[in-house]
Protein backbone atom coordinates (compact mmCIF):
# COMPACT_ATOMS: atom_id res chain seq x y z
CA UNK A 1 0.00 0.00 0.00
CA UNK A 2 1.31 3.39 -0.62
CA UNK A 3 0.88 6.34 1.08
CA UNK A 4 0.67 10.25 1.02
CA UNK A 5 3.54 11.11 3.17
CA UNK A 6 4.38 15.34 4.04
CA UNK A 7 7.85 16.42 4.70
CA UNK A 8 8.41 19.61 6.31
CA UNK A 9 11.65 20.73 6.82
CA UNK A 10 13.37 23.99 6.12
CA UNK A 11 16.66 21.83 5.00
CA UNK A 12 16.87 20.83 1.28
CA UNK A 13 19.39 17.85 2.49
CA UNK A 14 17.46 16.39 5.30
CA UNK A 15 14.52 16.48 3.09
CA UNK A 16 16.58 14.49 0.77
CA UNK A 17 17.45 12.21 3.64
CA UNK A 18 14.19 11.62 5.00
CA UNK A 19 12.72 10.52 1.79
CA UNK A 20 16.21 8.46 0.82
CA UNK A 21 15.31 6.82 4.54
CA UNK A 22 11.55 6.21 3.64
CA UNK A 23 12.82 4.69 0.22
CA UNK A 24 14.90 2.02 2.16
CA UNK A 25 12.32 2.14 5.33
CA UNK A 26 9.72 0.61 2.52
CA UNK A 27 7.90 3.42 1.55
CA UNK A 28 9.09 3.90 -2.21
CA UNK A 29 5.63 3.52 -3.98
CA UNK A 30 4.40 6.64 -1.36
CA UNK A 31 4.12 10.18 -2.74
CA UNK A 32 6.18 12.52 -0.65
CA UNK A 33 5.16 16.17 -0.76
CA UNK A 34 7.45 18.56 0.81
CA UNK A 35 7.23 22.03 2.49
CA UNK A 36 9.82 24.15 3.84
CA UNK A 37 8.05 25.27 7.15
CA UNK A 38 4.82 24.86 8.82
CA UNK A 39 2.91 27.46 6.94
CA UNK A 40 3.62 26.60 3.69
CA UNK A 41 2.69 22.26 4.49
CA UNK A 42 -0.69 23.84 5.92
CA UNK A 43 -0.95 25.23 2.16
CA UNK A 44 -0.11 22.34 0.60
CA UNK A 45 -2.69 20.18 3.15
CA UNK A 46 -5.11 22.62 1.98
CA UNK A 47 -5.66 21.13 -1.28
CA UNK A 48 -3.68 17.78 -0.93
CA UNK A 49 -4.43 14.46 0.92
CA UNK A 50 -2.09 13.38 3.22
CA UNK A 51 -1.41 10.22 5.63
CA UNK A 52 0.76 11.54 7.69
CA UNK A 53 3.25 14.58 8.29
CA UNK A 54 6.84 14.08 9.44
CA UNK A 55 7.89 17.40 10.36
CA UNK A 56 10.98 19.08 11.99
CA UNK A 57 11.05 21.53 15.04
CA UNK A 58 13.31 24.55 13.90
CA UNK A 59 11.96 26.13 11.44
CA UNK A 60 11.29 29.94 9.86
CA UNK A 61 7.90 31.16 9.30
CA UNK A 62 6.48 28.52 11.39
CA UNK A 63 8.17 26.25 13.58
CA UNK A 64 6.83 22.14 14.30
CA UNK A 65 4.94 23.32 17.39
CA UNK A 66 2.72 26.31 16.15
CA UNK A 67 2.58 23.75 12.96
CA UNK A 68 1.30 20.93 14.82
CA UNK A 69 -1.25 23.31 17.06
CA UNK A 70 -2.60 24.31 14.00
CA UNK A 71 -3.13 21.49 12.36
CA UNK A 72 -4.54 19.39 15.63
CA UNK A 73 -7.15 22.15 16.35
CA UNK A 74 -8.63 22.24 12.70
CA UNK A 75 -11.22 19.17 12.22
CA UNK A 76 -10.22 18.08 8.90
CA UNK A 77 -6.70 17.45 9.80
CA UNK A 78 -6.71 16.91 13.35
CA UNK A 79 -6.49 13.16 12.77
CA UNK A 80 -3.79 12.95 10.60
CA UNK A 81 -0.62 11.42 12.28
CA UNK A 82 2.62 13.74 12.93
CA UNK A 83 6.01 12.51 13.46
CA UNK A 84 8.38 15.29 14.39
CA UNK A 85 12.26 14.60 13.53
CA UNK A 86 14.36 17.13 15.23
CA UNK A 87 17.40 17.67 17.46
CA UNK A 88 15.75 19.17 20.25
CA UNK A 89 15.67 15.99 22.15
CA UNK A 90 15.47 17.28 25.47
CA UNK A 91 12.26 15.23 27.95
CA UNK A 92 10.41 18.56 28.21
CA UNK A 93 10.85 19.46 24.45
CA UNK A 94 9.30 15.82 23.76
CA UNK A 95 6.40 16.00 26.35
CA UNK A 96 5.33 19.23 24.89
CA UNK A 97 5.11 18.04 20.94
CA UNK A 98 3.03 14.71 22.35
CA UNK A 99 0.92 16.87 24.63
CA UNK A 100 -0.17 19.13 21.37
CA UNK A 101 -0.93 15.71 19.71
CA UNK A 102 2.21 14.54 17.82
CA UNK A 103 2.02 11.33 17.42
CA UNK A 104 5.75 10.45 17.62
CA UNK A 105 9.22 11.79 18.03
CA UNK A 106 12.64 10.86 16.22
CA UNK A 107 16.23 12.51 17.70
CA UNK A 108 18.48 13.27 15.24
CA UNK A 109 20.71 11.34 14.04
CA UNK A 110 18.47 8.77 13.14
CA UNK A 111 18.59 5.40 11.17
CA UNK A 112 16.17 4.31 8.98
CA UNK A 113 15.06 1.53 11.20
CA UNK A 114 13.75 3.99 13.58
CA UNK A 115 11.81 5.53 10.93
CA UNK A 116 10.63 1.93 9.53
CA UNK A 117 9.31 0.87 12.98
CA UNK A 118 7.95 4.12 13.96
CA UNK A 119 5.86 4.09 10.45
CA UNK A 120 4.89 0.76 10.55
CA UNK A 121 3.45 1.31 13.90
CA UNK A 122 1.51 4.18 12.90
CA UNK A 123 0.34 3.28 9.37
CA UNK A 124 0.82 -0.62 9.63
CA UNK A 125 3.44 -3.11 7.74
CA UNK A 126 4.19 -2.51 4.28
CA UNK A 127 4.67 -4.71 1.34
CA UNK A 128 8.49 -4.84 1.09
CA UNK A 129 8.32 -6.31 -1.72
CA UNK A 130 6.73 -4.17 -3.54
CA UNK A 131 7.73 -1.10 -1.94
CA UNK A 132 11.91 -0.95 -1.43
CA UNK A 133 14.07 0.46 -3.86
CA UNK A 134 15.98 -2.03 -5.17
CA UNK A 135 18.71 0.60 -5.69
CA UNK A 136 19.97 1.69 -2.15
CA UNK A 137 19.00 -0.90 0.44
CA UNK A 138 21.76 -0.78 2.18
CA UNK A 139 21.29 3.20 3.19
CA UNK A 140 21.87 2.90 6.90
CA UNK A 141 23.06 5.30 9.25
CA UNK B 1 30.37 25.74 31.64
CA UNK B 2 32.37 26.10 28.77
CA UNK B 3 34.69 23.34 29.28
CA UNK B 4 31.54 20.81 29.88
CA UNK B 5 29.99 22.36 26.87
CA UNK B 6 32.67 21.77 24.75
CA UNK B 7 33.58 18.39 25.84
CA UNK B 8 29.98 17.55 24.61
CA UNK B 9 29.95 19.29 21.31
CA UNK B 10 33.60 17.48 20.62
CA UNK B 11 31.54 14.36 21.53
CA UNK B 12 28.40 15.04 19.49
CA UNK B 13 30.28 16.14 16.62
CA UNK B 14 32.36 12.35 16.44
CA UNK B 15 28.68 11.18 16.55
CA UNK B 16 27.40 13.45 13.75
CA UNK B 17 30.05 12.95 11.57
CA UNK B 18 30.75 9.03 11.88
CA UNK B 19 27.04 8.22 11.62
CA UNK B 20 25.34 11.06 9.49
CA UNK B 21 28.32 12.06 7.28
CA UNK B 22 30.50 8.75 7.30
CA UNK B 23 33.99 10.73 8.57
CA UNK B 24 35.83 9.63 11.62
CA UNK B 25 36.90 12.80 13.27
CA UNK B 26 39.94 13.51 15.72
CA UNK B 27 40.73 17.20 17.64
CA UNK B 28 43.67 19.63 17.28
CA UNK B 29 44.65 22.32 18.79
CA UNK B 30 42.63 25.37 19.39
CA UNK B 31 43.61 28.40 17.72
CA UNK B 32 42.43 32.09 16.95
CA UNK B 33 41.44 33.16 13.85
CA UNK B 34 44.63 35.21 13.03
CA UNK B 35 46.85 32.56 13.68
CA UNK B 36 45.34 29.55 11.17
CA UNK B 37 44.56 29.54 8.05
CA UNK B 38 41.09 29.07 8.54
CA UNK B 39 40.44 32.32 7.52
CA UNK B 40 40.87 30.70 3.75
CA UNK B 41 38.00 28.19 4.59
CA UNK B 42 35.48 29.61 2.03
CA UNK B 43 32.15 28.20 4.02
CA UNK B 44 31.01 29.23 7.23
CA UNK B 45 28.10 28.74 9.49
CA UNK B 46 26.73 30.33 12.79
CA UNK B 47 24.21 28.67 15.27
CA UNK B 48 23.14 30.65 18.13
CA UNK B 49 21.37 28.69 21.24
CA UNK B 50 19.82 30.29 24.80
CA UNK B 51 19.26 27.37 28.02
CA UNK B 52 20.83 27.27 30.39
CA UNK B 53 24.05 28.55 28.92
CA UNK B 54 23.40 31.32 25.70
CA UNK B 55 25.95 31.73 23.06
CA UNK B 56 26.46 30.69 19.30
CA UNK B 57 28.57 28.12 17.41
CA UNK B 58 30.26 28.74 14.44
CA UNK B 59 31.54 25.92 11.62
CA UNK B 60 34.09 26.64 9.17
CA UNK B 61 35.02 24.63 6.15
CA UNK B 62 36.52 24.26 3.08
CA UNK B 63 34.17 23.54 -0.12
CA UNK B 64 36.32 20.05 -0.85
CA UNK B 65 35.16 18.63 2.74
CA UNK B 66 31.40 19.94 2.62
CA UNK B 67 31.14 18.61 -0.95
CA UNK B 68 32.35 15.01 0.48
CA UNK B 69 29.74 15.87 3.70
CA UNK B 70 27.18 16.44 1.42
CA UNK B 71 27.67 13.45 -1.00
CA UNK B 72 28.07 11.35 2.02
CA UNK B 73 24.86 12.50 3.52
CA UNK B 74 22.57 12.72 0.63
CA UNK B 75 24.04 10.03 -1.54
CA UNK B 76 23.93 12.25 -4.52
CA UNK B 77 27.33 12.02 -6.83
CA UNK B 78 29.15 15.63 -5.84
CA UNK B 79 28.86 16.32 -9.58
CA UNK B 80 24.87 16.75 -8.88
CA UNK B 81 25.07 18.74 -6.16
CA UNK B 82 24.33 22.66 -5.55
CA UNK B 83 25.83 25.16 -3.53
CA UNK B 84 22.26 24.95 -1.89
CA UNK B 85 22.78 21.13 -1.06
CA UNK B 86 26.62 22.28 0.72
CA UNK B 87 25.87 24.54 2.80
CA UNK B 88 21.91 23.19 3.25
CA UNK B 89 24.45 20.57 4.70
CA UNK B 90 26.87 22.20 6.83
CA UNK B 91 23.58 24.18 8.57
CA UNK B 92 22.66 20.57 9.08
CA UNK B 93 25.64 19.11 10.57
CA UNK B 94 25.60 22.39 12.85
CA UNK B 95 22.19 22.05 14.13
CA UNK B 96 22.81 18.76 14.92
CA UNK B 97 25.79 18.79 16.60
CA UNK B 98 24.17 21.61 18.69
CA UNK B 99 21.28 19.83 19.28
CA UNK B 100 22.64 16.80 20.37
CA UNK B 101 25.56 18.43 23.10
CA UNK B 102 23.12 20.35 24.10
CA UNK B 103 20.65 17.59 25.24
CA UNK B 104 23.85 15.74 26.78
CA UNK B 105 24.14 18.68 29.37
CA UNK B 106 20.81 17.90 31.72
CA UNK B 107 20.44 21.78 31.74
CA UNK B 108 17.64 22.79 33.97
CA UNK B 109 16.48 25.61 31.10
CA UNK B 110 14.99 23.92 28.50
CA UNK B 111 17.44 24.81 25.24
CA UNK B 112 16.23 26.75 22.19
CA UNK B 113 17.86 26.53 18.91
CA UNK B 114 17.93 29.81 16.49
CA UNK B 115 18.17 28.77 12.76
CA UNK B 116 21.59 28.15 11.22
CA UNK B 117 22.87 30.63 9.16
CA UNK B 118 25.71 30.66 6.59
CA UNK B 119 28.13 33.90 7.00
CA UNK B 120 30.72 35.33 5.60
CA UNK B 121 34.41 33.70 6.63
CA UNK B 122 35.55 37.91 6.51
CA UNK B 123 33.06 38.27 9.18
CA UNK B 124 34.37 36.21 11.76
CA UNK B 125 36.61 38.14 14.63
CA UNK B 126 40.48 37.20 14.44
CA UNK B 127 40.40 36.76 17.76
CA UNK B 128 37.44 34.17 17.97
CA UNK B 129 39.36 30.69 18.96
CA UNK B 130 38.76 27.73 16.96
CA UNK B 131 39.12 24.22 17.79
CA UNK B 132 40.28 22.37 14.65
CA UNK B 133 38.25 19.21 13.63
CA UNK B 134 40.60 16.84 11.55
CA UNK B 135 38.83 13.85 9.36
CA UNK B 136 41.23 11.86 7.20
CA UNK B 137 41.78 13.73 4.10
CA UNK B 138 40.58 17.41 5.45
CA UNK B 139 40.42 20.05 8.20
CA UNK B 140 37.89 22.02 9.28
CA UNK B 141 36.98 23.97 12.18
CA UNK B 142 34.82 25.06 15.43
CA UNK B 143 34.17 28.11 17.56
CA UNK B 144 32.12 28.22 20.99
CA UNK B 145 31.01 30.99 22.37
CA UNK B 146 29.02 31.45 25.51
CA UNK B 147 27.81 34.71 27.01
Amino acid sequence: MSYSILIVDDSLPMRSVIKRTLKAAGYGKSEMLEATNGQEAIDIMKNSWVDIVITDYNMPVMNGLAFIKTIKSAELSKDIPVVVISTAGNESKIKEFMDCGATGYITKPFSAEEIRDLLVNILGEVNYEDDVDDGNQDFDF
Amino acid sequence: MKTMLMTAIKISISEVMETMFFLPVEFGRELALAQSRIDKYNFACQLTFTGDSSGYLIIMAPKNLVAEMAENFMGEAKGLLTDEHLSGTLMEMLNMVCGNALSKTNSQVPFELGIPEMINASEVSENEVFTIVETTESKMAIALKVA
